[in-house]
């Protein structure tokens, strides 16, 4: 049972992202100095990560204003419009409107797969979808389609995206899908999630569902178990012993389970000993298993983001040990 | 002083902050800066009070508040002036739009008052209508701070909820008669652990205290709790009801609701003035439930103004003082 990390997803922007992109939009800044300022954060989160002995790497997403964002500005017959709270975060994001089915008018992923995968090596280079259904619940969908329906015609969209990622170099595809941790999250939400991110999987990469924010209902984590996914990142650190009480009564339905162990939205340094005694109760009898954040490390400040990579790191190195089980490491 | 009576029947009411008036923009701005020192910034901040405390008398609100002219953030502020607390790091809130999220360090202590001037000034100047004491909750104030010195959520909060007793205390005993508790950021972790760690911090703050207890949550999924919320030590809760369209009087009426409820009629997300029809509306509609008597129901916005143009604010409030009267010949 190998044991290995990775950041679950975005980062922070570091002061001179914050400023550049602050100063582009007062008009105020020379061409190519955001995607110059996008690319120098870039390198030194994914520096961050690789040298924490991550397995799969994320470019940290800097210049994404909120997950849905890059897509819906990209996508035809898709807008945005006033702020929401996400999920239950001090953090709002623009709520896409969708007036019709979506269609891509432009990459999002694959010109910043092409930009950052030499970066990562010899880490794998991870790219990070909205997942469909989260997608579709959290927009204002005025397409006239039901919500089902809304959140099939974004899959489709997305599989464009990811299979043009994959050509480029992706080599894992996350999909994340937090509103199945929602308290308004259905069974039924769950099903179609479950069926939508197996789609990915036909693509050529290695796929993860991710669901953070809390722990699924039982009912609902046990429909996402149909996933046809290769691992299941979930949150277990939000709520640590609902997530045990769920995942030992349910398991991982054969996937390979990746634990949110390294608090993301909490600057304290996590508690490494008992992430271990954690992680080796709910191993379970799994293949590998993965540690990560219990969500993206965007909503806390930069330098925390960057010490809780390293922790992740610590944690890997520290469940092996204690569970005598090697790490999957680039470093061999 | 000038005596004021409150209306037996729907007496009307604001939750507590109003758009930032140019006078208090500058002086946060010059705090921060480090031009002024606390006394000069507060002396500032009242030019901004009286033009809010005009507006809450102009629209004939029942019992108002100082329009929390002085806080820029509703957690910041108070960060800023107890112990325990060092001066947050950048996080994001929306787009490239970053705050300083505060970073508790230390133990939370209670320095000096908080907030007693600037209720003292609107009370000076409110001709005689009572003025809300309102403070950020416990719940809220752990929520959207860091944690660096605790590490166990219910030590911290019962201890931030001590120090918010002791600001009451100070209200209080300078002649509050009403204590307002805001906890917005219950509403995002609707969980029965969340609301009873919240119940437990408010039996620490208003336990014994000689005044109307009022805690107001508003947004979310509050229905997944409200049984556990209706045990709250409170005399009233304030609740958003119009964004949401009403979607909690049913279990409200459910649940058995015997406490005052503060009852929001008026969107603060929305620049669109309700009119004193339809606001009578969600009164009549309120009162059909059959459920709660007139004298238990406040009338009030959602929540806070401050996210209004100022006019649009004034306008609101009028509207929902002229509902409140048509409604109280009514029921």
């Amino acid at each position: 049972m190998p044991i290995w990390g990775m950041v679950l997803g975005g980062y922070p922007r570091s002061r001179y992202v914050r400023h550049t992109l602050r100063d582009e939009e007062r008009g105020e800044v020379r061409v190519g100095e955001p995607v110059k300022a996008v690319m120098l954060g870039a390198s030194t989160v994914i520096g961050a990560q690789v040298s924490a002995g991550l397995r799969f790497i994320s470019d940290g997403m800097l210049d994404w204003h909120d997950i849905f964002r890059p897509f819906a500005e990209a996508w035809r017959n898709v807008a945005v419009d006033g702020l929401l709270r996400y999920f239950d975060n001090n953090f709002f994001y623009r709520i896409p409107v969708f007036l019709d089915e979506p269609e891509p008018t432009r990459p999002v992923l694959s010109p910043r797969v092409r930009l950052f995968k030499e970066l990562v090596e010899p880490g794998d280079l991870k790219v990070v979808v909205p997942g469909p259904v989260t997608f579709a619940r959290l927009s204002d969908n005025k397409s006239g389609m039901d919500i089902y329906e809304l959140a099939e015609r974004i899959a489709f969209a997305l599989e464009v995206e990811v299979r043009e990622a994959v050509n480029a170099g992706a080599r894992v595809v996350q999909v994340d899908e937090p509103f199945l941790a929602d308290v308004d999250a259905t069974r039924d939400d769950a099903v179609l999630a479950a069926e939508l991110a197996g789609r990915f999987s036909k693509l050529g990469a290695t796929t993860i569902l991710g669901v953070y924010f809390n722990m699924p209902e039982p009912s609902v984590y046990e429909a996402m178990l149909d996933a046809k996914v290769d691992y299941l990142a979930v949150d277990v650190i939000d709520a640590p012993e609902r997530a045990s009480r769920v995942i030992s009564s349910k398991g991982y339905g054969g996937h390979k389970p990746v634990l949110g162990l390294i608090d993301a939205r909490r600057v304290m340094d996590d508690r490494l000993d008992y992430i271990a005694d954690v992680a080796s109760k709910l191993a379970l009898d799994a293949e590998e298993v993965g540690i990560t954040t219990s969500a993206w490390l965007d909503l806390i400040p930069y330098r925390y983001s960057l010490r809780k990579t390293i922790l992740v790191g610590r944690a890997v190195e520290l469940v092996a040990e204690r569970m005598g089980q090697p790490v999957i490491s680039h470093w061999g | 002083m000038m005596s004021y009576t409150v209306p037996r029947k729907f007496p009307t009411t604001v939750v507590g902050s109003y758009p930032k008036l140019p006078p208090s923009m500058d002086a946060i701005k010059r705090r921060r800066k480090g031009e002024i020192g606390e006394e000069e910034f507060h002396r500032i901040v009242r030019e901004a009070i009286r033009k809010v405390v005009d507006d809450h008398l102009w629209a004939g609100v029942d019992i108002i508040s100082d329009g929390e002219q002085a806080r820029e953030d509703m957690v910041v502020y108070f960060a800023e002036r107890m112990k325990g607390y060092r001066e947050g790091e950048w996080v994001r809130v929306f787009d490239n739009v970053y705050f300083r999220k505060p970073i508790i360090v230390g133990r939370v202590e209670w320095v000096s008052p908080m907030t007693l001037e600037d209720w003292r000034y609107a009370v000076s100047i409110s001709q005689g209508r009572p003025v809300k004491g309102i403070i950020t909750g416990p719940y809220t104030m752990m929520e959207w701070s860091f944690d660096l010195h605790y590490g166990d959520r219910r030590e911290l909060i019962i201890d931030m909820a001590r120090v918010i007793r002791r600001e009451v205390e100070e209200l209080v005993a300078n002649g509050a008669r009403y204590i307002q508790v805001d906890e917005p950021a219950l509403s995002t972790r609707p969980w029965r652990e969340e609301a009873e760690l919240l119940g437990e911090a408010l039996e620490v703050i208003f336990k014994g205290l000689e005044a109307k207890r009022i805690v107001h949550i508003c947004y979310g999924r509050l229905e997944k709790i409200l049984p556990y919320i209706l045990d709250y030590p409170v005399d009233q809760l304030d609740l958003e009801m119009k964004n949401s369209n009403f979607r909690l009087l049913p279990y409200l009426k459910e649940y058995g609701f015997d406490k005052e409820l503060g009852f929001g009629v008026v969107d603060v997300h929305s620049i669109q003035v309700e009119s004193v029809e339809e606001i009578k509306g969600y009164i009549d509609k309120l009162m059909k439930m059959d459920f709660i008597p007139p004298e238990k129901v406040y009338v009030d916005p959602d929540c806070g103004l401050k996210r209004l143009p100022r006019e649009i604010a004034r306008s609101k409030l009028k509207n929902m003082v002229e509902a409140a009267k048509l409604a109280r010949e009514e029921w």
